[in-house]
């Protein structure tokens, strides 16, 4: 079994939380603050946290508007934060091909 | 055990992605337009007095297949406009959940129109054809949103919800002699018109002003 893939999976994304996150947000241009916290029954300090720490790793970009005189928080990946993704999956994907090339 | 983890990463990473991937095409314009067809098809139903039962039926279904039809080119236009497919997995899924009891409504009205007579014995009633049945139709209709808004925005569900026990309780106000029996031809257009026009009229206009910019994410 090569450990390699294993010590290459992004630190920042392999976390329940931000990978969650991260999923939803590669499946849709954006989301609001709201969509997000509702989808993943996060608390909003939780979710706050979260959105920092990729906002921080360059994964995601945050832009408050206003609609209907109330602020609106969206969230979306950045180019680097699809790319992050992409590689991450990438390494899930050749663990699992390799556990199971092993295996047989 | 190692690609047992990443494999249920993965799993949960497309979970959330389908999730995600929620229907929004065209919702206020859709509601908005068959609130409108469902208005004036409710006028035109009471002004021209579409009062015996199969023509009541028959009309209504007309009705609903031209409200279907303009949907999906309601939908369709706005995929075509933001360069999406429009047989997209979303819409595929709304599509499923819709299906069902629309069929069922569907095909309970066509027995009705085609058989009429020979189900339990002489023609179907007014109060079966103009009372019953678009209670039934409104009942349908309201579970079929509420299995569509598990792939929609959450409104939809709510919107489902309100129109199931809307006609469960005119139902049950009609079944312990609340309404008079020798109106039902005024209370079947007129509760069409209500639900299948104001209601959309009114529910698409608050999507209008609530709704976020984007369709289909």
């Amino acid at each position: 079994m090569n450990p390699e893939p294993f010590f290459q999976l992004d630190r920042v994304i392999h976390e329940k939380g931000r990978m969650a996150i991260m999923s939803m947000l590669a499946a849709s241009a954006d989301l609001s603050f709201t969509e997000l916290r509702d989808a993943l029954g996060m608390t909003d300090g939780n979710l706050t946290t979260h959105i920092r720490t990729l906002q921080e790793a360059g994964y995601l970009s945050v832009t408050k508007s206003f609609q209907n005189n109330r602020s609106l928080t969206t969230c979306s990946l950045t180019r680097a934060g699809r790319q992050a993704f992409a590689n991450y999956i990438n390494l899930l994907e050749q663990i699992v091909r390799e556990t199971r090339s092993n295996e047989q | 055990m190692e690609s047992n983890w990443a494999t249920g990463h993965l799993q949960v990473i497309r979970t959330l992605m389908e999730r995600s991937a929620v229907y929004r095409r065209a919702l206020a314009p859709v509601m908005t337009s068959n609130g409108v067809l469902g208005t004036a098809a409710a006028a035109v139903g009471l002004a021209a007095r579409i009062e015996a039962p199969r023509a009541f039926i028959g009309y209504w279904m007309a009705v609903a297949l031209v409200g279907v039809a303009g949907s999906f080119l309601l939908a369709r236009r706005q995929a075509l406009k933001d360069a999406e497919p429009f047989w997209s997995p979303p819409t595929r899924r709304v599509a499923q959940a819709l299906l069902p009891p629309l069929l069922f409504g569907f095909v309970l009205g066509l027995l009705l129109v085609v058989r009429g007579g020979s189900l339990g014995g002489g023609a179907p009633g007014p109060a079966l054809c103009l009372f019953w049945l678009p209670l039934v139709w409104i009942a349908l209709y309201g579970c079929a949103l509420h299995a569509a808004g598990f792939f929609m925005p959450r409104g939809m569900k709510i919107f489902g919800w309100a129109l199931v026990l809307a006609s469960s309780v005119i139902g049950a106000a009609g079944a312990f002699g609340r309404f008079d029996w020798a109106e039902p031809p005024l209370f079947g257009n007129g509760v069409m018109g209500l639900v299948f026009g104001l209601a959309h009229l009114a529910y698409g206009v608050y999507l209008y002003f609530t709704e976020q910019s984007g369709n289909e994410t």
